[in-house]
């Protein structure tokens, strides 16, 4: 049910509109980064797009394209600012988090400008929840770096491969390490535990793997605590790349297709723990 | 060593994995030349596991190795090794993904040292586990199946769904059999209150089993924890377990025999009961003149064994006591630790005497067993699990172990570590050299007839005899 029946002159003061019908488009993406608190979020004429950091190391992105919303409008250029992650999550999945059948949870956001709050209006069913969050300076954001010009090696595949493989990876390991070479074995995730360590290998030739560029040899570290919690967004997504560029720093993109079949994109940039000179 | 598992059987071998992790630590691994034998013992030796994978479960199967010379100047003959639980279930960790994904799976040894198991998993992905492991010494319960009077098969799902009925929470369970049924109840005779306490009981008519022999009425209890693990791995693949045993104090052993492929075998110590066949043995002890031993019940049952066995066997006895006197505490006389080499004593000893023994005492043991085995007193070569007599010996080599706290239990405590210490003192008692410890909670159940909670429980019923001197004398 849209809510276009309760625009009122709020509207004039609002920078930002957005209108979903579903919630869960929105909410799942989120869940993909959240593992912080703090979130900012950066409003443009293309969409929304929210980032998380951690220690400095490591930044998670979600784009949600202006093309997800039903409506979407934004009176200014740009406009960002900090929010609690966690609340606006709660607030989300209000109605709960389960999926049933033919019931949605509508979601209308407002943003008013520098210092006024995110307002959520959201309803299923008939029941209606209004939810004004407080907005927060926003903090500078990291700067990775990352153009696809230095990209030397680069990797496509489907997640479900990867999936169980992240998600057992040994945490008593401090770090990831990821090799990438256009010889065997090609692409390899290593942990280094108590138990011992660990090796996944996957060749150039799977099946699962839709594309291997590789220029040179690289293998690089990083740290595990950062990069574990990535596989959220692996296992909401269907495709994976994985990055690295000249310098060793690590670019996973993930493709997410939400439940109406749309598209949008998890991104998480990692800078190495040491180079490992090959 | 290189053993090739085909995919189909890749959840079996998980799942005897899982199995083992419930009872035990470590996992013992020894490619032998009838098969792969998977190994364990839990901390308080009352447990112990061993699955033995024939070379027809695998598609390739190769137990030689050629190891570094041993301490008499002989080859290695095996490899064997132990690994950390932890570890190795991190391979096998989720057997519904293992069972969908992987092709097959190769275990071998690499120089690193690392013992390497390698999943060839679909979409031509490899995963490489490196475990590290520590090189040790077989682990090997002697025990005999022929030799039990008992002997029940039952399909896992009947014994599954009995056991269900048992509060999740209960520890040990009692088995009562007769020759017409069999009567499983949880077991309240430790708890302050037996009236207050919740009753459990289940009968089964032996018509329900598939085989059913009581040659000995007796009631047994031994620990569920445990028997929950081998029912799981049972109903798992489907095989009928058997269950073999004779009396209280005497280990219960759980066998499935169904599959050519693999064997496996489960061996339990279980609560010494305080009935009246103790009291007709405990006149039988004076004769035996037995200075390390410390308990009645232990002498008596080394009384039984003897009538068993030949007459080697009992110079063996002697002579392994005498040796091992000076070096042994009294609790619990070292006997589960029996060593393939000369420790023919502990052969005689049942599982029970095994909960005596508290860590140290096991050091102690263990380098002293481990000398004697240099000395090659070996009169008990490390046979295979269907030999020897109905204990539960074990071998098993220089094995560092934590320190248990060696205070003297006040209370009635359930650690069997400590019961080395009760044991002490009920020494002490006995010879009335009370030196105002307070009696242990079990010495006095004992009088009464109940045992304690611990599955070592000795039952010295009306003795003051001393069989052995306390540690402090020794020190």
């Amino acid at each position: 049910m849209s809510l276009s029946t309760q625009q009122g002159d709020e509207d004039d003061n609002n920078i930002l509109v957005a209108k979903v019908d579903n919630a869960r488009n929105i909410s799942n993406i989120l869940k993909a980064i959240h593992f912080r608190d703090t979130a900012t979020v950066f409003a443009s004429s293309n969409g929304l797009k929210v980032t998380v950091e951690e220690s400095k190391c490591v930044q998670a992105n979600a784009f949600i394209q202006a093309g997800v919303f039903q409506e979407y409008t934004i009176r200014q250029d740009s406009a960002t600012f900090k929010v609690n992650l966690t609340v606006l999550l709660e607030c989300l999945t209000i109605f709960g988090s389960s999926s049933a059948p033919g019931m949605n949870t509508a979601l209308k956001m407002c943003y008013a400008g520098y210092g006024s709050p995110l307002q959520l209006l959201l309803e299923e069913g008939g029941v209606l929840t209004d939810c004004s969050i407080k907005t927060m300076e926003p903090d500078e954001m990291l700067d990775f770096g990352f153009s696809s010009a230095n990209v030397e090696n680069k990797v496509i595949m489907k997640s479900e491969c990867l999936r169980e493989a992240w998600s057992e990876l040994d945490m008593t390991s401090e770090v990831l390490q990821i090799l990438m070479s256009p010889d065997k074995p090609y692409f390899r995730l290593s942990t280094f535990g108590y138990a011992g360590s660990i090796h996944a290998d996957y060749p150039k030739d799977s099946d699962m793997v839709e594309s291997f560029q590789c220029e040179q040899t690289q293998t690089n570290r990083y740290k595990l605590s950062l990069l574990k919690p990535s596989v959220k967004a692996l296992s909401l997504s269907c495709k994976i790349s994985i990055r690295t560029d000249h310098r060793g720093f690590l670019s996973l993109q993930y493709m997410v297709r939400n439940e109406d079949g749309q598209v949008s994109f998890v991104e998480y940039y990692c800078c190495p723990d040491e180079e490992v000179e090959e | 060593m290189k053993c090739i598992i085909p995919g189909a059987n890749i959840k079996v071998f998980g799942k005897a994995i899982h199995s083992l992790s419930k009872i035990g630590e470590e996992l013992y691994l020894e490619p032998l030349e009838h098969g792969l034998a998977l190994r364990t013992v839990n901390v308080a030796r009352s447990a112990y596991g061993c699955f033995v994978f024939a070379p027809e479960f695998f598609y390739h199967y190769d137990n030689s190795w050629s190891g570094p010379e041993g301490e008499m100047g002989e080859e290695e003959e095996t490899f064997k090794c132990k690994i950390q639980m932890k570890s190795v279930l991190a391979v096998f960790r989720s057997l519904p993904t293992l069972e969908r994904t992987v092709d097959r799976c190769k275990v071998t040894l690499d120089e690193g040292p690392r013992l390497v198991f390698q999943l060839y998993c679909k979409h031509s992905i490899t995963k490489t586990y490196n475990l590290t492991f520590q090189e040790c010494e077989t682990l090997q319960a002697v025990f005999s199946k022929d030799l039990c009077p008992n002997a029940i098969t039952a399909q896992p799902k009947l014994l599954t769904e009995v056991v269900q009925n048992f509060q999740v929470s209960l520890e040990e369970i009692t088995l009562i059999v007769s020759p017409e049924k069999v009567i499983l109840k949880n077991y309240v005779e430790s708890e302050p209150d037996p009236s207050k306490v919740l009753h459990t009981q289940m009968s089964l008519a032996a018509e329900e089993f598939d085989y059913f022999q009581i040659g000995v009425d007796t009631e047994l209890t031994f620990c569920l924890k445990e028997l929950r693990a081998i029912l799981a791995f049972a109903e798992a693949a489907g095989m009928p377990i058997s269950l073999h045993f004779e009396t209280s104090g005497k280990p219960i052993v759980f066998s499935l025999e169904g599959d050519p492929a693999f064997d496996s075998n489960f061996v339990m110590a279980t609560l010494a009961d305080l009935g009246s066949t103790q009291g007709s043995q405990s006149s039988q002890q004076q004769a035996l003149n037995r200075p390390s031993t410390s308990k009645t019940k232990r002498t008596a049952k080394r009384t039984q064994q003897q009538t068993r066995r030949n007459e080697s066997g009992m110079m063996e006895n002697r002579r392994f006591q005498e040796n091992r006197q000076p070096n042994r505490s009294c609790a619990g006389g070292g006997s589960f630790l029996p060593m393939d080499s000369g420790f023919d004593d502990m052969m005689n000893d049942g599982m029970d005497d095994v909960m005596a023994m508290g860590a140290n005492e096991m050091e102690e043991a263990l380098s002293q067993e481990a000398a004697q085995q240099r000395n090659g007193t070996s009169l008990h070569e490390a046979s295979p699990e269907r030999s020897g007599s109905p204990e539960i010996p074990l071998e098993l080599g220089k094995r560092p172990r934590a320190h248990y706290p060696e205070e003297k239990p006040t209370s009635h405590d359930q650690s069997h570590d400590d019961v080395s210490m009760v044991m002490e003192e009920e020494e002490q008692e006995q010879e009335d050299l009370v030196p105002g410890t307070p009696p242990s909670k079990r010495f006095r159940s004992m009088f009464f007839g109940i045992s304690s909670q611990s599955q070592a429980t000795q039952a010295p019923t009306d003795t003051a005899e001393v069989l052995c001197e306390d540690t402090d004398d020794e020190d």
